[in-house]
């Protein structure tokens, strides 16, 4: 049940993304556990804010500068999302 | 909004820096302990060292200068434009110090900092930062965290120390991915983020604008930026008019507070032109002071 909500959640998120940077990929084309920053997805930092505003707004969460973990929540689309679940407010 | 794939604009981030530490550290000491008249004398041989050793450097310069000037350059242009760069460095031993009575500023457009609202001030590597600072710290209600490059960074912070143990200036380095959070963090407190908005090491989307009658591709990263955090744009230079006089000018160059989702490209692409505009005016005004000592109107590559 946990992984079906997930699983929902990660779909949502993902088409988020590639609606607000314009990205050249489906939704399904962003694997869950590769790295959204870098490497991986190739996102900037000026991305990431455009996501975490984007974020923010849907699901009502704050995002901080002095979070230490930053680099574990876009660490990958499932981790993004796990943190998503545990704090959002909408 | 057009995409560009963007050329190898990196070369400049991997030259090395000329001298080291230790060096600029003799060389502030000298600067303070002998003061400002008889230090500058040392930058007439610097100069023609620096000349007569980058040919690559004078060949931008020259190309460049051509435009600007609309003229035959001559070698004693050329000799200016190095000359104008090491006194900017040389000055920033006094400036970065807080020894400002040495020098006649003058302000223009001061009263666009006087919003009281987190804000970005854009600037270019045209003329000298520090001058800029200096009257920032004076007005002292104006508090500038600088944005840029993580290696410039770190750079940038150790020569700071160097020259200025005390050196308060924050630096923010785009290396981690919450650079932005950060930013946005310190808007929120009131400051103004400083960003030299001309250059990018990376592999950025750029746009082409016209600056000096030719091509140049701007990154748009920049104002990416401070449309997507909704804050107004201020255009600074801090120009080196020769002797000990610096004009310090703020040029209002957008505002993106009220900006819907749907126009934020156009207003982009306009806020970058208006910047490419500014540029070209006051590179005709004091063309001495660009900085750019690259090819910096590299052919678009398709």
């Amino acid at each position: 049940m946990q992984d079906n909500q997930n699983s929902a959640l990660q779909k949502e998120v993902a088409q988020l993304m590639v609606e607000c940077l314009n990205l050249e990929i489906t939704a399904d084309q962003i694997s869950p556990d590769a790295p959204l920053y870098g490497d991986g997805l190739g996102l900037d930092s000026i991305d990431i804010l455009e996501i975490s505003l984007t974020l923010s707004k849907r699901y009502g969460l704050q995002l901080r500068s002095d979070g230490a973990d930053n680099q574990q929540i876009f660490g990958s689309l499932r981790s993004l999302c796990t943190h998503i679940a545990a704090h959002r407010t909408l | 909004m057009t995409t560009h794939p963007s050329a190898d604009q990196s070369s400049w981030a991997t030259t090395p820096e000329r001298g080291s530490l230790p060096l600029l550290r003799f060389m502030t000491w000298c600067s303070l302990k002998f003061g400002r008249k008889a230090t500058r004398i040392a930058l007439h041989p610097i100069t023609a060292y620096f000349l007569l050793s980058s040919p690559e450097s004078r060949l931008s310069s020259r190309s460049y200068l051509e435009r600007a000037l609309g003229r035959q350059v001559r070698w004693t242009d050329l000799y200016r434009h190095f000359f104008c760069f090491a006194s900017t460095i040389h000055d920033r031993a006094y400036l970065i110090n807080r020894r400002f009575d040495p020098f006649e500023f003058e302000i223009h457009g001061e009263h666009l900092l006087e919003q009281g609202v987190g804000l970005f001030m854009m600037g270019a590597h045209l003329g000298s930062f520090e001058a800029i600072s200096a009257v920032g710290k004076q007005n002292a209600g104006l508090r500038v965290a600088m944005l840029m490059h993580e290696a410039n960074a770190r750079k940038i912070n150790e020569a700071l120390l160097s020259i200025n143990p005390q050196s308060d200036q924050e630096i923010i380095g785009l290396g981690n991915l919450d650079a932005m959070l950060k930013v946005e963090a310190r808007l929120k407190d009131g400051y103004a983020v400083g960003v030299l908005a001309d250059r990018t090491p990376g592999n950025e989307t750029r746009l082409p604008v016209e600056i000096l009658g030719r091509t140049a591709m701007l990154p748009t990263g920049p104002f990416r930026m401070a449309a997507l955090l909704k804050r107004p744009v201020i255009f600074m230079t801090g120009l080196y008019l020769g002797g000990n006089r610096y004009a310090i000018h703020f040029d209002r160059l957008a505002d993106f507070s009220a900006v819907q989702p749907d126009e934020r490209d156009q207003a982009i692409k306009d806020a970058i032109s208006r910047y490419a505009g500014l540029l070209d005016r006051y590179c005709k005004r004091a063309p001495y002071n660009w900085f750019n000592f690259f090819d910096f109107w590299q052919d678009p590559q398709e």
